[in-house]
């Protein structure tokens, strides 16, 4: 074993259903945001940013576009001579294939992986939430405390925290009790879904939950209230900041939508902090002496004639003259032609929206996903 | 294009280009919102399957080394052929000798001689062009001449291309001569500076010239010996921009607000790449306004702008107006400066209510670094 080190393993083979026509050809992790990103650059972005270098990725649903996102993992400085990223997706062995049943599966049936890693302690990532977080100020933390599990965790709205995991803990952080989406929640700290594990420890919880046939071989489920009643450490550790699971179309929506907000709390133009992503290397966006751009995000290789208010596009988007777009999220290579309108939407990638079409109104509750073939109310 | 070796010299004329030369050659200029002048050319050759290239650095080399490091950007970090960069030397060879660039050449003689490549690539990063480099030279091995010049029928309303060098054909179409363009002629044929050579026909000259002392410059010595060698030529015809003088270089940079010239530029014979920066999307705040602009990446945009090339990082605060200019990287422009036909060079500062007001033919320039907190007249 080295002495100190830390392995992340990001979970990254949902699908995440209820973004329906977003992930029809992508995992989730893979689902793009905030005008140039996937979601997945963010934890991946933050791992580089911590100085983690070995991180194993455990894909499973639809991975095509992520594995050709990930690549090597040069984008985030993780091709490696010693460590760097790795794909880990379900194998076959002498009994034949298996699936990743659940989070605690999935590494269980990595063990091998990270034994030959050798480290002290794992961290268990999530690809499916937008957040900027130095996971080594949680492993100092992890190691001052000497717990055996440490659970970040996040506050939430009072009135939302039944939608979440709930941690109820002890004036120093220690956890009492942990309540999977309570009815009545104790508590406002919602698990976010990262876990740093002395890696002994989680070794043989996995193999003992592996062998429980009534486990759902989840870490929340399962792996963490078992660790409770054995009387191990657990504690939670805060995270300030912002931090988003982008779940339904709406949220996806709303979360890209924050970025634009006086009160976004997102910097993405921290240079300390850089979220990276895959390189496209397109030229500068162009925008004509038509164009009106308020309060808006636009990527490379754009070329603006119409209006945008509150709005994100990603690459390669033709807004069209007299074309309006209000409160929307445009994916790349999507085209809004002349005199179209769209308001509050969220356009997929290379749509074309005919010229004098109308998508939605100004004053909408409503968020329209627009596919090549429907659009979907959300 | 297997058999052809890439070589880019980028010892340059760079003293027309006033403070945005001090600490980087030509090559090195930013251009379009987030290029260098030195990216089309590596594209160019990368695109169209050229995979050694050996780059004359000239005397500022951190810029250089700066820019292409490994050559990733270019996919040329490679294990078979990739980026080689040669450095000028200094030791005990008498200076004269070290006039020109042909004793450099002659130094890394090696590179050359060694590679399996065949043919060789020779050109400069001053003409500016998304050219497919694999037609030019498929021509050039058909014709089975020794020495290939690429050039483009050019009308010079504007005497842009004085002091470049001019390709004269016969009545068949055949190479005749090469010369200065002194502006007598307004359409002639501009090479652009790039040739195909084989490989001994290289050695010839460059021996010959060092022996017989008849040049310093290797385009010198080429230019010297074409009437010993058969010379084919090959016709470009998309757009070039000739960066050789500030005034060319504002214009190239405007040219592209062109879609025409865009489109062909960055995208006819595949992409530019250059250094990745990892900058977010640009950020237009609630009081941006912006009209016929070409905008990079990771800027943060509250005032006004219109005509101007904006590269990446740059924050243009509210109230504040930039028309007609050339804003490089991480510059900050402050609230209610004024900027009409400016060239701002990285990082430049402009505190709030500065006016800057330079003329269409003659940009106010700032250099890198520029802190500028009071009125300039």
């Amino acid at each position: 074993m080295k002495e100190g080190k830390m392995i992340a393993m990001l979970l990254a083979g949902g699908q995440g259903s209820r973004l329906k026509l977003l992930t029809k050809e992508v995992a989730k992790p893979a689902v793009p945001f905030g005008g140039k990103y996937r979601i997945i650059d963010f934890p991946l972005s933050n791992c580089s940013n911590s100085g983690i270098f070995d991180v194993g990725i455990l894909t499973q649903y639809k991975p095509y576009q992520l594995n050709s996102h990930i690549g090597i993992g040069s984008s985030w400085d993780l091709d490696r001579r010693t460590g760097g990223v790795r794909v880990l997706p379900p194998y076959t062995n002498e009994q034949g294939g298996r699936w990743y049943k659940g989070t605690a599966n999935a590494i269980y049936e990595n063990i091998s992986f990270i034994d030959e890693l050798s480290p002290e302690f794992v961290l268990i990532l999530s690809g499916d939430h937008i957040y900027k977080m130095d996971y080594s100020v949680m492993l100092e933390y992890h190691q001052e405390k000497k717990a055996d599990v440490t659970i970040s965790v996040v506050e939430v709205p009072w009135d939302e925290a039944s939608r979440f995991g709930l941690m109820h803990v002890n004036p120093d952080m220690s956890v009492i009790e942990f309540e999977e989406k309570p009815k009545k929640p104790k508590s406002n700290l919602a698990s976010m879904g990262i876990y740093i594990f002395d890696w002994k420890a989680l070794r043989k919880y996995l193999v003992a939950d592996e062998k429980d046939s009534n486990s759902s071989n989840d870490f929340g489920h399962d792996i963490i209230p078992k660790m409770m009643n054995d009387g191990k450490k657990l504690f939670a550790y805060q995270f300030e900041g912002y931090w988003k699971d982008v779940g339904t179309i709406k949220s996806y929506w709303e979360s890209n939508m924050d970025l634009l907000a006086e009160s976004n709390t997102l910097d993405l133009y921290d240079r300390d902090w850089k979220i990276y992503s895959k390189n496209r290397h397109l030229p500068p966006h162009y925008i004509s002496k038509d164009a009106s751009v308020v309060n808006s995000l636009i990527n490379e290789g754009c070329r603006i004639e119409g209006s945008l208010y509150n709005t994100i596009l990603f690459n390669e988007i033709r807004v069209g003259k007299n074309a309006k777009i209000v409160n929307s999220v445009i994916l790349s290579g999507a085209v809004i032609e002349e005199g179209a309108e769209v308001y509050n939407a969220v356009v997929m990638e290379n749509v074309i929206v005919k010229s004098g079409t109308k998508i939605g109104t100004k004053d909408d509750t409503i968020v329209y996903l627009v596919s090549k073939n429907k659009i979907i109310e959300s | 294009m297997k058999n052809c070796l890439g070589i880019v010299n980028l010892s340059e004329i760079d003293n027309n280009f006033g403070v945005l030369c001090q600490s980087r050659p030509t090559s090195m200029l930013p251009f379009a919102g987030r290029y260098r002048v030195i990216d089309f050319i590596l594209s160019n050759m990368v695109n169209s399957g050229i995979t050694g290239i050996g780059i004359f650095t000239g005397n500022k080399v951190r810029s250089v080394m700066d820019h292409l490091g490994s050559g990733s950007s270019w996919d040329l970090d490679r294990k078979i052929n990739g980026l080689f960069l040669f450095t000028p030397t200094y030791d005990y060879t008498a200076t004269y000798k070290r006039v020109g660039d042909l004793d450099l050449f002659y130094q890394n003689n090696s590179f050359i001689k060694y590679a399996k490549q065949e043919h060789l690539f020779l050109s400069k990063t001053y003409m500016l062009a998304n050219i497919d480099l694999n037609e030019a030279y498929e021509e050039f091995v058909e014709s089975g001449a020794d020495i290939c010049m690429i050039y483009k029928p050019v009308e010079d309303i504007n005497q842009a291309y004085i002091g470049c060098d001019m390709i004269h054909l016969d009545q068949k179409g055949h190479f005749e001569s090469v010369g200065t363009n002194l502006g007598k002629n307004k359409k002639f044929n501009l090479s652009l500076e790039m040739y195909f050579i084989k490989k001994e026909i290289y050695f010839d000259i460059l021996f010959d010239a060092i022996e017989k002392g008849s040049a310093n410059f290797l385009k010198q010595a080429l230019f010297n010996n074409l009437h010993k060698y058969s010379v084919s030529t090959y016709q470009f015809d998309g757009h070039v921009s000739c960066i050789n003088n500030i005034k060319n270089y504002a214009d190239a940079n405007f040219a592209i607000l062109d879609s025409e010239v865009s489109n062909d530029l960055f995208f006819k014979h595949g992409q530019i790449f250059t250094k990745v920066k990892d900058e977010p999307s640009t950020y237009y705040k609630s009081h941006a306004k912006v009209k016929n602009s070409f905008i990079a990446n990771g800027c943060q945009i509250d005032g006004y702008v219109e005509n101007s090339i904006i590269f990446r990082g740059v924050k243009i605060e509210k109230g504040a107006i930039v028309k007609n200019s050339i804003i490089m990287q991480k510059a900050d422009i402050q609230k209610n400066a004024h900027l009409n036909h400016v060239i701002l060079d990285k990082r430049a500062k402009i505190g709030a209510g500065v006016t800057l007001i330079g003329e269409p033919n003659n940009p106010y320039m700032a250099g890198k670094k520029a802190s500028i907190d009071k009125e300039v007249l």
